[in-house]
């Protein structure tokens, strides 16, 4: 049965293998592209006065382990909030207040003295049960992993 | 063919005569900046000065101001008989072959005696080590010699993805000695600590008069001053598949 033309559903039906590879691949540059502009975004933030921290996720069986570097931040003002189940957020005011001309830098004017970061987590947690620590500049949060329902082997 | 005519496509320019014999240090972006932070305190402290650049269309259209001039983000400086070759910008993963085989070519154009990279090799655990330990590969059989007369632990087997796999395959090729040091080190954090192990490796091997308490004391404001160059290397790393380091190797092909 051939659909008649201008069936535009029909159409789509009748796609070829390579119209789906083709749209796949469509589909994941522009997934690619949005990441990137993304990333084509200062690091830093003037009315916020904030820098973003390098920050680094991995996942096991269990958890999920979130690290951050957070170079001369203040311990006793480390603040990790859970937005909700995918997101996490990281605030910190650093110790002393870096500006633009600490790096040599005379274009532009402006100083900070937090870092702050939004991190999207890639699995659901539980994160009541999260644990964190900070050792020699890096913030390390441990959130369990949600658990579902056990399923016997017969 | 085609990786010829690449390679082709990057020049390097020299602005001072390079002196015959030389010994080469490189300092490329990788696993937590350990190379680029090292040279950076070797060519500051040693006040080398700018000896060569590289000029590529391959690159991005980039450079780095200094003193309102222009400079190559890609340079080479030296001093006596010591080169050093830095990189100020994270190097696109597919510029990486035509780059590294010009700077080997260079390399034995102008007859240097040793090249030694600099890097760090990623520690999922990096962040318990007080002390990280520093590993070693070689080009050829004197370079796992001198590894092994300086007490430097060979990394036996494994995988090695990025800059210092090429220059040791490159110069492999060539028969041109070269040693690449591994700090252990974090992925994507920049790593001073690690950057000073690997510096005194280094002087086991080539004396370089560098303080490095200096730079473990700087650690911090050199942690804040490399987040960018890391963000920017860390997507290159992925584009490379630098986790295949990670990998456990097959069956033994000798």
């Amino acid at each position: 049965m051939w659909p008649e033309r201008g069936d535009e559903n029909t159409m789509r039906r009748r796609r070829s293998i390579f119209d789906i590879i083709r749209e796949y691949m469509e589909e994941f540059e522009r997934a690619t592209e949005e990441v990137l502009s993304a990333f084509e975004q200062p690091s830093w933030n003037l009315e916020t006065h904030s820098l973003q921290p390098l920050f680094n996720i991995s996942v096991t069986a269990d958890e999920v382990i979130v690290t951050a570097d957070l170079p001369y931040a203040d311990p006793k003002t480390l603040k990790i909030e859970s937005v909700d189940e995918n997101l996490i957020e990281i605030t910190a005011k650093m110790r002393v207040k870096v500006r633009f001309e600490d790096f040599g830098v005379s274009h532009r004017e402006g100083e900070f003295s937090s870092f702050h970061s939004r991190i999207p987590l890639p699995v659901p947690v539980d994160a009541s049960r999260a644990k964190a620590s900070f050792r020699r500049g890096i913030l390390e949060v441990r959130l369990p992993r949600r658990r579902g329902y056990r399923i016997r082997v017969e | 063919m085609c990786e010829r005519k690449l390679s082709e496509a990057v020049r390097i320019v020299e602005r001072r005569e390079i002196p015959a014999n030389a010994k080469m240090i490189h300092g490329l972006p990788d696993v937590g900046l350990v190379g680029v932070i090292a040279v950076s305190q070797i060519i500051s402290q040693l006040k080398m000065v700018e000896v060569a650049y590289l000029d590529s269309d391959l690159i991005p259209p980039i450079i780095v101001l200094h003193n309102g001039l222009p400079h190559s983000p890609i340079r080479i400086f030296g001093q006596d008989d010591l080169l050093v070759l830095i990189s100020e910008i994270a190097i696109p993963a597919g510029f990486l072959q035509p780059l590294m085989r010009a700077i080997v070519d260079w390399m034995d154009e102008k007859g240097v005696e040793t090249a030694i990279s600099l890097g760090g090799i990623a520690t999922p655990n990096r962040q318990n080590i007080e002390s990280p330990k520093v590993f070693g590969a070689g080009s050829n059989e004197l370079s796992l010699k001198i590894l092994r007369e300086k007490e430097i632990n060979i990394m036996k087997r494994g995988f090695l993805v990025g800059s210092q796999a090429l220059i040791l395959h490159y110069c492999a090729e060539k028969d041109i000695t070269a040693i690449a040091l591994l700090a252990q080190s974090f992925y994507n954090y920049p790593d001073p600590e690690a950057a000073a192990a690997v510096i005194s490796a280094l002087n086991q091997i080539v004396k370089v008069p560098v303080n490095v308490s200096e730079l473990l004391e700087k650690g911090e404001e050199v942690r804040l001053r490399m987040r960018d160059i890391m963000r920017r290397t860390q997507s290159e790393l992925v584009r490379m598949r630098k986790s295949q380091e990670y990998d456990i190797p097959h069956y033994y092909v000798a």
